[in-house]
């Protein structure tokens, strides 16, 4: 009793537990879903995972077959938008190769028929929607932000929600993974750097915080909320005298120390060919 | 001049209709969701913001399935059922979507399956489709 009890429930999902590891096979397994909601609803009680699987497939490739008709039929006509007109001319077509899918398909190209509603495909597609019975999806998919044109990409979304940065335009391609780039970034450009060399005046005082903050990439080009503040002087030089700012300046730190003004020169000078090679001082 | 207006007439009505069936797109829930059907579109080369166009593709292929699988179960129902001495066993007699129903079906859409004659794909192949559990 308890086995024929256990035989009679319906089972279309498949028994596996394998999550599904890429974005083909996570769409394949909802059309899966799909369909088999689809069959159950004509009156099947069970389905073999063989024609399950086959069935699926079948599904996909009809909706693929039909969004590149539909997409090409608007190449033709100079648009990239697909409209209703595109969409019932591909579905004439597969009526066409398929020809017991949507009876009526041979009056494609009949004169008279102007307007769409005299298609028989898309008067078939009318009954279906206003006679079928509704059967929701399983299980609402969660809600994804819809980013411009970004279409129905759902690689998109995981790499758009990971990097959020208000100055660069919504319209512009996601950034590509931050491991991609930010150690290459620190590795590659750290000896090259006219800043991080030796040579460079009061780098040594550079705290670590304001490092960090000088990559972007670690702080995704936000600003930090606590910054030390920098205090600048302005003050009114006679140009004649050759009065370099940074010269001033490193004199003012060092207070009058040993060491003229040509040392200074040449210490700026090194500084210079190290990271531009040609700099006219 | 009274053919003209009649003809009038009803592209009048044919607008209307395709009308009232955008409109009813609205409306309708198609078992394939509309992100799925996005990501297909989207896969394919077709870009198109209009929801209602989204949706009509998802109820093409839902009726699609909904025939194939329809014309499955016709020969599921017309295979000649196995001699049961049980009256009570052929009551119960289980309709399982199988490899051989589906390709028959798919057949007649131009779709040509070729899968072995024997198939094992699960540990019940070979027994009773009234007994076994799919």
């Amino acid at each position: 009793m308890k086995r024929r009890r256990r035989n009679s429930k319906l089972k279309f999902e498949e028994s596996s537990d394998q999550s599904p590891a890429t974005t083909a096979e996570f769409s394949f397994s909802l059309t899966k879903i799909a369909v088999s909601q689809i069959c159950q609803s004509i009156g099947y009680k069970a389905t073999d995972s063989s024609a399950l699987n086959t069935l699926t497939l079948t599904t996909t490739k009809f909706l693929q077959s039909l969004a590149e008709l539909a997409a090409s039929f608007s190449n033709t006509a100079n648009r990239t938008e697909v409209n209703l007109f595109d969409i019932v001319n591909g579905l004439q077509d597969i009526a066409l190769s398929t020809s017991d899918c949507f009876p009526g398909g041979s009056t494609v190209h009949d004169i008279e028929s102007h307007c769409l509603m005299k298609s028989a495909v898309f008067r078939n597609l009318s009954d279906f929607v206003k006679y079928a019975p509704e059967i929701p999806f399983a299980k609402p998919l969660p809600r994804r932000e819809r980013n411009g044109s970004s279409g129905g990409d759902l690689d998109h979304v995981a790499v758009t929600q990971s990097v959020e940065v208000k100055s660069v335009p919504a319209w512009l391609p996601p950034f590509p993974d931050a491991s991609v780039y930010s150690d290459r970034c620190s590795q590659d450009r750290s000896d090259h750097l006219w800043e991080n060399s030796d040579s460079v005046i009061g780098r040594e005082i550079m705290p670590e915080g304001l490092k960090s903050e000088s990559c972007r990439d670690n702080t995704g080009g936000r600003l930090p909320l606590r910054r030390s503040s920098v205090k600048f002087k302005i003050e009114q030089r006679d140009w004649r005298s050759g009065g370099d700012t940074r010269l001033e300046r490193w004199r003012d730190n060092n207070d009058g120390e040993s060491g003229g003004g040509v040392d200074v020169k040449k210490k700026i000078r090194q500084g210079y060919t190290y990271c531009a090679g040609e700099w006219p001082i | 001049m009274n053919h003209g207006q009649q003809s009038g007439e009803a592209k009048h009505e044919d607008d209307a209709a395709l009308t009232e069936f955008l409109a009813s797109l609205m409306d309708y829930t198609p078992t394939i969701p509309d992100d799925l059907v996005e990501h297909y579109l989207a896969k394919s080369g077709f870009q198109c913001p209009d929801v209602r166009l989204i949706r009509l593709v998802a109820v093409a292929t839902q009726k699609f399935v909904a025939d194939v699988a329809s014309d499955a179960l016709q020969h599921c129902k017309a295979r000649p059922a196995p001699v049961v001495k049980d009256k009570k066993q052929q009551k119960d007699k289980r309709l399982i979507l199988t490899m051989e129903d589906l390709s028959k079906a798919l057949r007649e859409y131009g779709v040509n399956v070729k899968h072995p004659e024997y198939f094992a794909d699960s540990p019940s192949t070979g027994m009773d489709p009234a007994t076994r559990d799919e």
